[in-house]
C-alpha cells in the first residue's frame, strides 16, 4: 500500500512506493558527456533518472537529455531484430526481411573472412560517437585493415590535433578549464560541447566568484547568453583575432618570460637557410636534441636539459655557419607586423580594435597581476623543487566554432599561442589537462603505413590505423604517393588527419578513389543524413551501381544502429543494438576519457533492463566476430576463443602488462589502481562503486604536469606516456615545417608530385600559427553568396537521435533559419517567412526567424532537427520532416571545382577536419504558394517487427501503484 | 481569450431568461398594459426558466470533468463562479413558488413578496455572471464594473423584448412595454459604447518588461520553448484583427440595438406588428451573441506577455 | 513556512533540464500522468509544469539573451485559489504550497484564467487542471536521502540557477540570496505576491588594464632584450 501523506486540506498526496523500487547507478549515454546517473526502477520500468552526486563529471546535476532518457528507452524507433535487405529489392527502398542472429553472423563472418584472407583493405569500418574506439580500433588493427576511424574527422580533430601538436593536451576532451580558480574565461565558438554539464556547472562557479566571462561567437544563445561580454565575430576569423591579441600582448611586452623559457620551445633555435633543405628546422646536436643559446655560458646547449639559461631572443650563427634565430624572435617579427594590429583586423573579423586591445590587456592584467599562488610543493623534471604553484587564472575553452573551419587547425594553435604566452596552462585557474594527457608532442604513435603489412592477408597491423605523423615518411601512401586509406587520411592531401576523414568514405568508396572496397560497416553514425555533407547526393551514392556489372559501388553495407535512423534505410544488413540502459559498456582511459583535471577517471555501464527485443550489444557482436575470425588477440594458442564475452574481454585483455580497459580495482583482489593484473571481480567492484572509478591526484601531481616529475613518473609507470620526460610546448611546429619543405621540394624524403599538393603544403603548413581565408570561401563569389551559414547544437537535443523522444521533440520539432533582425528588415523579410537558401552546392527551403543576437552577415539554424519522413518512429506528418530542414544539403564534401585540379576534400588542409562552417549562402523570399521545407524525400517504410503503438495521447506513468 | 460557444450561449440565454422573469414580475405587479392573465404569466415564467436551465446545462458542456460539477457550490465565500451557481440554483425553486402563487391566486402580499425576492435573485445572478469576469485582474478588458453592468443591461434588454413580444401576442396595450424596452435597450447601448471606449483608451497595464522584470531596455521573445501550441496558447493565444473587431462592434450596435430600436418604432405605429416584435427579439439575441463573442475575442490575458506580446 | 523557488537569471543557460526533470518526476508523481498529445505526430504538445522561455533585451550589438524558466509561483494572494468554485485549488496553510485536488477539480479552466503566470495547464485526458506541486511528493518524503528532498528541477539544474527554500525564514539561503542579489517577483502590479523570486543578471565585472610599458609600445624585435632565466 503506497504511503499517503496527511495533508492540511485532506487532499491525498501519494508518496513513492519505495518498497517496489530499486535504485541502480550507471552512466548516461544520451550524449557523449557521460555523466553518472542514479536510476530508479519500478518493476523493470524506469521511474526516474537523476544525476549521481558523487560522479566527477556531473556532480549530481543532469541535463535535459539525461532526464529524458526514459522516453528514449520507450521510443517507438527502437530496432527489434536483425534485418536483411529483401532479395530483389533495391538499396534505399527500405524493404527488409527478419533474419536470425545466427544467420546474420554467419553471412557477415563468411564475408569478412573472405576479405581478410584476400585484401583486408576492402573492409572499411567507421564509427560515430561511440565510446569504445579503443575496442573498435583494436578490432580493425587485428582484422588488418587501415580503413578504420571514428567520427573525429568530421567532428573536431582540428582541436585535438592543434592541441596535441602544440601543448600536449587539447580542447575537446583532453583538457578542461579550472573553474575553481579561474578569474577570466574566454569561450571560443562553443554552443554546448561534450562537457555539457561540466561547463554549465563551471560557468556558474566562475560567475559566482565574480570572474569575467567573455564569449566569442557570431550567435548569442545558450552559454553565450550569460556571458559578461559578447564578441560577435565573423565566422572563420578567430585565428586573425587571436593573432591580433598576440600582437597587443607583444607590443605591451605582456608574456610570461619564465614560462616561455622553461616550458616551451620559444628559445629553441631555428635554422634560417631559405631555399636550402634544412631551412626552418631546429638546430640540433649530434643526438638530435634541439639547441638553445645559453646566455650565461655563451654556448649552444641542449634545449631539453635543465640548468640552462636560454636566450629568448636573438640571431646566432651555428657551428656549421648557418644563421639561426630563436622561435620567439620569429614570433615577434611575425606578430608585431602591422598586419595583425587591431585596427587592421577589426573590419575583417567584426570586432572593434578597442575591444581586441582591451580584452588582450584584461587577460594580461588577470594573468600577471591577479596571480593565484597555492602553497603546494612540487618538483620539476629537471629536479628543481618549487615551494608553490603559480597559476595565471585566465582560462579558455574552444570547440567547433574554431574546429569546423578549414583554417581551424591554425586558429586553434593561435589560441594555444595566447595561453602559452600568458603561461596559462595546467596550473591553477587556467586550462588544465585531463588524464591520460598531457602526452609527448605529438603523442608517440604512428599510423600503420607499411604497405606489405597492410596488404598481408590474415595479418594484424603492427600499429593502430591512426596516429600522429611527424614527417612525410609517416604518411600512409604507396611509393607513387597514392593514399592507402579509403578516406585518404595521411595522404599528401591531408597529411595530419589524425582522426581520419569519415565524411569522405562514402564518396571515395563510390568513386573507387583511391580504390573500391567490398564491405562498409557503419556503427552509430547517421551517415545517410546529418553526419554527411551533401546528404541527398550521399543517398544517391549509396544507391549507385556499377554500370557494367550492375553491382553496387559499395557492394555490402552493414549498419549497426539501435534506432530506425535514415542510415538504416540503406543497409544490406541491419544489426540492432541495445540501448544504454541494456548493455555493458566501458568508458576507458585508453579511449576518450572522462577524467577531470583533479582525477583520472573511467566508468562503466551495465544492464539495468532486459531488452524485450531480439537485439545484441555491438560490443558483444564484435568480440564474437573477432573470435570467429580468430584474431590473434582474441584467440588462444590452441585456436579456441580467448574471451567468453565482452565483460570477460574487458576484464582480462591487457594492452600492456597490468594496463587494461578499466583502471579501477585492478590486481588479483582489486586493491590496485590504474595498473595491476586483471581482477575477475572488476565489474562487481565498479557496480558497487556506482559504476565509476576516480583516482584523485595528490596535490603535488595536479599542476604543471608537462614538467612535473612526480606526475610524469606515475604517468610513465601506468602507461599514459612512454618515458618520464619533459613535455616542451611547441609554439613552432617542426613537423609542419617538414611537410612544408616537402612541398617546396626541399625535403630529403618523400615529396608530393602533384603541384596541387605542393602548393597546399607550402601555403598551409606554416610552422607558426597563421590565418588564411577558409578554402571554400576562397572559391565562391562573396557578392553572390553574402551570408555565412552555421548550425548550433540545441542543449536539449543530441544530433538526429532525440527527435524520437516525445518529450524533447515538444521543445523543438521544427528548426528555423535565424537572421539578424535589422538585416532581415532591410531585406524585407519577417518572422516565419518561408525562404530559399542557396549555396554553391544547392538550395533548400525553410522558415525564417529573426533575432538580435546574430552577427549581421551570419544566418544559423539548429543542427540535425530536420528528419526524413518515416524515420525515428515518427509519423509521416511529423513537423521535423514537413517543416524542419537539414543545412547539410547545402554543404559540399568537395571544394568547388578548379581548373586543372582534381576534386579536393572540403576540409582543413592540415588535419582533414570537415569544414562544415565555411558555408556561404544567399537568401530570398519564397513565392506565396511555396511553403513546407524542401527538399523532401520518400518516407521510410515501417520495419518488420515494428509493432509499436503510436497513440494520439500518451500517458506515461512508471508507477505500478495508485494508478488513477 | 478563446471564445467558447457553450459559454456564449449560456450567458446570452440565461441573461435573457433572468431578465424576462424579473420584468415579467414588474409587468405582473403593475399589470402593465392591462396585465397578462394567469396562464400567460405562467407560460412566460416557464419560458424564462427554460432559457435559464438550457443556459446552465450548456455551461457544463465546457467542463472537462463534468462529474465534479456538483462541487461548484463549495466556494461560495470567494468564487463568483460558485456564487452564480448557488444563486441560480436558489432562484429556481423560488421562481417556481412565485408561479405557484400566481396559479393558486395566493394572497397578493405573498405573491408580491416572493416575486420581489425572485426578481432580486435574478438580478444578483446576472450580476454574478458579470463578476466572474470582472474580478479577474489578469484580463484588463474584463477587470471593470462596466462588465456586470453590460451583462445586466443586455440580459434585461433581451428579456424586455421577449416580454414585448408576449405583450403583442397577448394583444395588450404595448405602450408601457415599448417604453420599458426602449429605455433598457438604449441604456444597454450606451453602456456598451462606454465599454468599448474604455477598453480602447490607453491605460497603465502590465508590459513584457514588467512581466519579465527586465526594464532596462526593450524586450523581445526569442523562443517560447515549445515548437507547437500548448494549453496556454490555445486558451489565451486567440488574436482578433483590429479591423474585424471594428466590423463586429458595428454589428453589435446595428443588429443588437439599432434594429430593435426601429422595430420598437414600427410596433409603436402598428401595435399588432407581431413580425416586428419577433425581429426585434431575434436581433437583440443575435447582437448579444456577437457582443459576447467579441467580449472574449477582445480580451487579452497577461500570460500573452510571456509569449511575446508587448502589452495587454 | 513559505516554500518556493529562486531563479537566477544571471546563470540560467536555458538548457530546459529543469523542465524535463519536472516532466519526468511528475509524469509518475502524485498528480501524474501528464498527457502528451500527438506525441509522434505533426504537432506534439503536452502538459508541463515548468516551461523555459527565451528573451532578448536591447538591440544588436548591445543585445543580451535571457533564458527564463517559469513554474507556479505559489502566490501568497493566489486568485487561482479564491476563484476556484469547487475548492479543488487550495493553498496549504502550513507551507504555502498551492495545490489542485485532482479528485475535486471539474476542469472549468477558471483558475487558469486567474493565473497571470501561465502556471496552470489542463490535462484533457483526466479533465483536470494541473500545475507545479513544488514536488510536495519529494520534499516531504522521509524515505529519500535528506539532500534529495528537493524539487526535481532544482536537483537537476546544471547551472545551479534554481534554489528551493523557506522565504519565511529570513536566514534561509533563499531569503539571503534574494536580499543580496535584489531578487524580484514578476508582475508585482497585480499584487498576487508570488513566492518565487527572480535574480536579475549581474553587472559585468570591471577589469583594470595596465598602462603601456614605460618606453612605449614595442614596435620591433630590436626593442626586446634577453633576461637571465635559468630552467
Ligand atoms: N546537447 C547537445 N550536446 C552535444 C551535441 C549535441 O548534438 N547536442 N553534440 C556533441 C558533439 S558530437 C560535439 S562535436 C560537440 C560540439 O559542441 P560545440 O562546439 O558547441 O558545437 P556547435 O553546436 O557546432 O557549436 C559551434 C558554435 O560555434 C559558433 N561558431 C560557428 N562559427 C564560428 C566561428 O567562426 N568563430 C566562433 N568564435 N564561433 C563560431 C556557433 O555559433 C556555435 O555556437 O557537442 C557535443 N554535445
Ligand atoms: N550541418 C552540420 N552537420 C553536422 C554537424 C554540424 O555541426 N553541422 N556536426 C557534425 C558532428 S561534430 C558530428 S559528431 C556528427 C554526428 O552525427 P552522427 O554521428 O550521425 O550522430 P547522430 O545523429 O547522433 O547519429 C548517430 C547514430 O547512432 C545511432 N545510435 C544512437 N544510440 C545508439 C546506440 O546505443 N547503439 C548504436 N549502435 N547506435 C546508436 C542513432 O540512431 C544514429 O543513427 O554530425 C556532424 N554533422
Ligand atoms: S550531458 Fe546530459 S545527456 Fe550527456 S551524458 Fe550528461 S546527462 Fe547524459
Ligand atoms: S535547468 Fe537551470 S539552467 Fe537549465 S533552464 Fe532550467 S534553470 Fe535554466
Ligand atoms: S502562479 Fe498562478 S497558479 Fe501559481 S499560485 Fe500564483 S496564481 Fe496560482
Ligand atoms: S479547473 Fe479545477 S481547479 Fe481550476 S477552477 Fe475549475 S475546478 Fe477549480
Ligand atoms: S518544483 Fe517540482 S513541480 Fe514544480 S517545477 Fe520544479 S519540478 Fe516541477
Ligand atoms: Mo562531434
Amino acid at each position: 500500500m503506497p504511503l499517503v501523506l496527511k495533508d492540511g486540506m485532506n487532499a491525498r498526496i501519494d508518496i513513492e512506493n519505495h518498497d517496489q523500487q530499486e535504485i541502480k547507478f550507471t552512466t548516461c549515454y544520451m550524449c557523449a558527456c557521460r555523466c553518472g546517473i542514479k536510476v530508479t526502477l519500478e518493476d523493470n520500468k524506469v521511474r526516474f533518472i537523476q544525476g549521481n552526486r558523487n560522479h566527477p563529471t556531473n556532480q549530481g546535476v543532469l541535463c535535459a537529455k539525461g532526464s529524458a532518457g526514459i522516453m528514449k528507452q520507450y521510443s517507438t524507433a527502437k530496432l527489434t531484430q536483425p534485418l536483411m535487405r529483401k532479395p530483389g529489392t533495391e538499396r534505399g527502398e527500405g524493404i527488409y526481411e527478419p533474419v536470425s542472429w545466427e544467420q546474420a553472423l554467419d553471412v557477415l563472418t563468411d564475408r569478412l573472412a573472405d576479405i581478410r584472407a584476400t585484401d583486408p583493405s576492402k573492409l572499411a569500418f567507421f564509427t560515430g560517437r561511440d565510446q569504445m574506439q579503443a575496442l573498435t580500433g583494436l578490432w580493425a588493427q587485428q582484422f588488418g585493415t587501415p580503413n578504420w576511424a571514428a567520427h573525429g574527422g568530421f567532428c573536431s580533430v582540428n582541436m585535438a590535433a592543434a592541441g596535441l601538436y602544440s601543448i600536449g593536451f587539447s580542447f575537446w576532451e583532453f583538457g578542461a578549464p579550472d573553474w575553481d580558480y579561474a578569474k577570466y574565461f574566454i569561450l571560443w565558438g562553443v554552443a554546448e560541447d561534450h562537457s555539457s554539464n561540466p561547463i554549465k556547472i563551471g560557468l556558474e562557479k566562475l560567475k559566482r566568484h565574480g570572474g569575467k566571462f567573455v564569449t566569442v561567437n557570431p550567435v548569442r544563445t545558450g552559454y553565450s547568453a550569460i556571458a559578461d561580454e559578447w564578441l560577435p565575430i565573423k565566422p572563420g576569423m578567430d585565428g586573425l583575432l587571436a593573432m591580433s591579441m598576440v600582437h597587443v600582448l607583444l607590443q605591451h611586452e605582456k608574456f610570461d618570460y619564465e614560462f616561455l623559457v622553461r616550458y616551451t620551445n620559444a628559445s629553441w633555435l631555428v635554422i634560417q637557410s631559405p631555399g636550402q633543405p634544412g631551412d626552418g628546422l631546429f638546430l640540433r646536436d649530434e643526438n638530435d636534441h634541439p639547441l638553445i643559446w645559453d646566455i650565461s655560458k655563451e654556448i649552444f646547449k641542449n634545449g631539453l636539459d635543465g640548468d640552462i639559461s636560454p636566450a629568448l631572443f636573438g640571431e646566432y650563427v651555428a657551428p656549421d655557419g648557418r644563421r639561426v634565430k630563436t622561435v620567439m624572435s620569429l614570433m615577434v617579427e611575425r606578430y608585431l607586423d602591422p598586419r595583425y594590429a587591431p585596427e587592421n583586423v577589426a573590419l575583417e573579423c567584426g570586432v572593434s580594435a578597442e575591444t581586441i586591445t582591451r580584452i588582450a590587456l584584461e587577460m594580461a592584467h588577470i594573468a600577471f597581476k591577479e596571480t593565484v599562488e597555492l602553497p603546494i610543493e612540487w618538483t620539476d623534471v629537471w629536479g628543481r623543487k618549487h615551494d608553490k604553484v603559480v597559476g595565471r587564472p585566465v582560462a579558455m575553452y574552444a570547440m567547433r566554432g574554431i574546429a569546423a573551419h578549414s583554417n581551424g587547425f591554425h586558429a586553434c594553435r593561435a589560441i594555444h599561442m595566447i595561453q602559452m604566452l600568458l603561461g596559462a596552462l595546467d596550473s591553477p585557474g587556467n586550462f588544465r589537462a585531463r588524464a591520460p594527457y598531457p602526452k609527448p608532442i605529438p603523442p608517440h604513435q604512428l599510423p600503420e603505413n607499411n604497405i606489405d603489412i597492410i596488404n598481408a592477408p590474415n595479418t594484424p597491423l603492427s600499429r593502430p590505423p591512426l596516429g600522429f605523423p611527424t614527417r612525410p615518411e609517416d604518411l600512409v601512401i604507396d611509393e607513387f604517393g597514392n593514399p592507402l586509406r579509403i578516406d585518404k587520411a595521411y595522404s599528401w592531401e591531408v597529411p595530419i588527419a589524425s582522426h581520419g576523414l569519415m565524411h569522405m568514405v562514402i564518396t571515395n568508396a563510390t568513386n573507387h578513389d583511391p580504390y573500391g572496397i567490398d564491405t562498409l560497416i557503419l556503427f552509430m553514425a547517421n551517415m545517410a543524413w546529418n553526419s554527411s555533407m551533401n546528404t541527398a547526393n550521399v543517398q544517391d551514392m549509396l544507391r549507385a551501381k556499377d554500370p557494367e556489372f550492375g553491382e553496387y559501388k559499395i557492394p555490402f553495407l552493414v549498419v549497426i544502429d539501435a534506432f530506425h535512423s535514415e542510415m538504416t534505410n540503406f543497409a544490406d544488413l541491419i544489426l540492432p543494438d541495445t540501448t544504454y540502459l541494456e548493455r555493458h559498456d566501458c568508458i576507458s582511459l585508453l579511449d576518450r576519457p572522462i577524467s577531470e583535471p583533479d582525477s583520472a577517471a573511467d566508468a562503466i555501464r551495465y544492464p539495468l533492463l532486459r531488452p524485450e527485443r531480439d537485439v545484441r550489444p555491438w560490443q558483444e557482436v564484435m568480440v564474437e566476430l573477432a573470435s570467429r575470425l580468430k584474431f590473434p588477440a582474441f584467440t588462444k594458442p590452441d585456436g579456441t576463443r580467448k574471451f567468453k564475452d565482452y565483460p570477460d574481454f574487458i576484464v582480462n585483455y591487457e594492452r600492456s602488462p597490468g594496463v587494461g580497459f578499466l583502471a579501477g580495482w585492478r590486481g588479483k583482489d582489486g586493491e590496485k589502481s590504474l595498473k595491476g593484473e586483471p581482477n575477475p571481480k572488476q565489474w562487481e567492484k565498479y557496480i558497487e562503486n556506482e559504476s565509476f572509478f576516480a583516482h584523485h591526484w595528490p596535490d603535488n601531481q595536479k599542476y604543471m604536469r608537462f614538467a612535473n616529475k612526480e606526475y610524469l613518473d606515475v604517468a610513465a609507470d601506468v602507461g599514459f606516456i612512454g618515458k618520464p620526460e619533459p613535455i616542451i610546448m611547441q609554439f613552432y611546429s617542426e613537423p609542419l615545417q617538414k611537410f612544408r619543405l616537402a612541398g617546396q621540394g626541399l625535403y630529403n624524403g618523400p615529396q608530393p608530385k602533384n603541384p596541387v599538393d605542393r602548393e597546399r603544403l607550402v601555403k598551409y603548413f606554416d610552422p607558426l600559427p597563421m590565418w588564411y581565408e577558409p578554402l571554400e570561401q576562397q572559391r565562391v563569389d562573396k557578392e553572390k553568396y553574402p551570408f555565412f551559414a552555421l548550425t548550433q547544437r540545441p542543449m536539449f537535443m543530441y544530433h538526429s537521435w532525440d527527435s524520437q523522444n516525445v518529450w524533447l521533440r515538444q521543445i523543438l520539432a521544427q528548426n528555423y533559419m535565424y537572421m539578424n533582425a535589422r538585416k532581415a528588415r532591410d531585406m524585407g523579410l519577417a518572422d516565419f517567412d518561408w525562404i530559399w537558401v542557396e549555396s554553391h552546392n544547392g538550395k533548400l527551403r525553410c522558415q525564417l526567424k529573426t533575432m538580435e543576437g546574430c552577427q549581421e552577415d551570419t544566418v544559423w539554424t539548429w543542427n540535425a532537427i530536420g528528419k526524413q519522413k518515416g524515420a525515428w518512429g515518427l509519423k509521416d506528418n511529423a513537423s521535423e520532416a514537413t517543416k524542419g530542414f537539414l543545412l547539410n544539403h547545402l554543404i559540399s564534401e568537395l571544394l568547388p571545382e578548379k581548373m586543372g585540379e582534381r576534386r579536393i576534400t572540403n576540409s582543413d588542409p592540415v588535419t582533414g577536419q570537415a569544414a562544415w562552417f565555411d558555408l556561404r549562402v544567399r537568401i530570398w523570399k519564397a513565392e506565396p504558394g511555396e511553403i513546407g521545407s524542401w527538399p523532401q524525400f520518400d518516407a521510410l517504410k515501417k520495419l518488420p517487427g515494428d509493432n509499436y503503438e503510436r497513440p494520439d495521447v500518451l500517458r506515461f506513468d512508471a508507477r505500478t501503484h495508485s494508478k488513477k | 481569450m478563446h471564445p467558447a460557444l457553450s459559454v456564449i450561449f449560456f450567458t446570452v440565454a440565461s441573461g435573457a431568461g433572468f431578465g424576462l422573469f424579473s420584468l415579467l414580475y414588474i409587468a405582473d405587479v403593475f399589470s402593465l398594459g392591462g396585465g397578462f392573465n394567469r396562464e400567460q404569466l405562467i407560460i412566460g415564467g416557464l419560458m424564462a426558466m427554460a432559457l435559464i436551465v438550457m443556459g446552465l446545462l450548456s455551461s457544463t458542456l465546457h467542463l472537462a470533468n463534468p462529474k465534479n460539477a456538483w462541487r461548484a457550490f463549495n466556494r461560495f465565500r470567494t468564487s463568483w463562479l460558485s456564487r452564480e451557481g448557488v444563486f441560480a440554483v436558489i432562484f429556481m425553486p423560488l421562481a417556481l413558488a412565485y408561479l405557484l402563487c400566481i396559479w393558486f391566486d395566493a394572497p397578493a402580499i405573498l405573491r408580491i413578496g416572493v416575486g420581489f425576492i425572485v426578481a432580486v435573485l435574478a438580478w444578483i445572478t446576472v450580476f454574478s455572471t458579470g463578476m466572474i469576469y470582472a474580478c479577474l485582474k489578469t484580463i484588463r478588458q474584463w477587470h471593470t464594473p462596466l462588465v456586470p453592468a453590460n451583462y445586466l443591461a443586455l440580459g434585461y434588454a433581451s428579456g424586455s423584448l421577449l416580454l414585448l413580444l408576449g405583450a403583442v401576442v397577448a394583444k395588450l396595450d404595448t405602450v408601457p412595454y415599448l417604453a420599458m424596452s426602449a429605455l433598457i435597450v438604449s441604456v444597454a447601448a450606451v453602456l456598451k459604447a462606454i465599454y468599448y471606449f474604455w477598453i480602447g483608451s490607453p491605460s497603465v497595464t502590465p508590459t513584457i518588461n514588467t512581466a519579465t522584470g527586465l526594464t532596462r531596455a526593450g524586450v523581445k521573445i526569442l523562443d517560447t520553448g515549445h515548437t507547437h501550441g500548448t494549453f496556454l496558447t490555445q486558451e489565451f493565444g486567440f488574436q482578433l484583427a483590429r479591423k474585424r473587431a471594428g466590423i463586429l462592434r458595428l454589428a453589435v450596435f446595428v443588429v443588437g440595438f439599432g434594429v430593435p430600436g426601429l422595430m420598437l418604432i414600427s410596433i409603436f405605429r402598428q401595435p399588432d406588428a407581431l413580425w416586428a416584435a419577433a425581429v426585434a427579439l431575434f436581433a437583440v439575441m443575435l447582437g448579444a451573441a456577437i457582443e459576447r463573442w467579441l467580449f472574449f475575442a477582445e480580451a487579452r490575458h497577461v500570460v500573452n506577455l510571456y509569449h511575446g506580446a508587448q502589452r495587454c | 513556512m513559505r516554500l518556493g523557488l529562486v531563479i537566477d537569471l544571471d546563470v540560467c543557460v536555458g538548457c530546459h533540464a529543469c523542465a524535463i526533470a519536472c516532466k519526468e518526476w511528475n509524469a509518475s508523481g502524485t498528480i501524474g500522468p501528464l498527457s502528451d498529445y500527438e506525441p509522434y505526430g505533426a504537432e506534439p504538445s503536452g502538459v508541463w509544469f515548468n516551461r523555459i522561455r527565451h528573451y532578448e533585451m536591447d538591440e544588436y550589438p548591445n543585445n543580451k539573451t535571457i533564458n527564463f524558466p517559469m513554474s507556479c509561483m505559489h502566490c501568497e494572494d493566489a486568485a487561482c485559489v479564491s476563484v476556484c468554485p469547487t475548492g479543488a485549488s487550495y493553498k496549504r496553510p502550513e507551507d504555502g504550497i498551492v495545490l489542485i485536488d485532482q479528485d475535486k477539480c471539474m476542469g472549468c479552466n477558471y483558475c487558469s484564467w486567474a493565473c497571470p503566470y501561465g502556471a496552470r495547464e489542463l490535462d484533457r485526458s483526466s479533465g483536470t487542471m494541473k500545475k507545479c506541486t513544488l514536488c510536495v511528493d519529494r520534499i516531504y518524503d522521509q524515505k529519500l536521502p535528506i539532500e534529495e528532498r528537493q524539487p526535481a528541477c532544482v536537483l537537476s539544474c546544471p547551472a545551479h540557477a534554481r534554489m528551493f527554500g523557506d522565504f519565511d525564514d529570513p536566514d534561509s539561503a533563499v531569503s539571503r540570496t534574494v536580499r543580496e542579489r535584489d531578487g524580484y517577483p514578476l508582475m508585482p502590479e497585480l499584487n498576487y505576491q508570488p513566492t518565487n523570486q527572480y535574480l536579475p543578471p549581474r553587472q559585468k565585472p570591471v577589469i583594470h588594464v595596465d598602462a603601456a610599458p614605460k618606453g612605449g609600445l614595442k614596435e620591433s624585435i630590436k626593442q626586446f632584450a634577453n633576461r637571465l632565466v635559468r630552467r
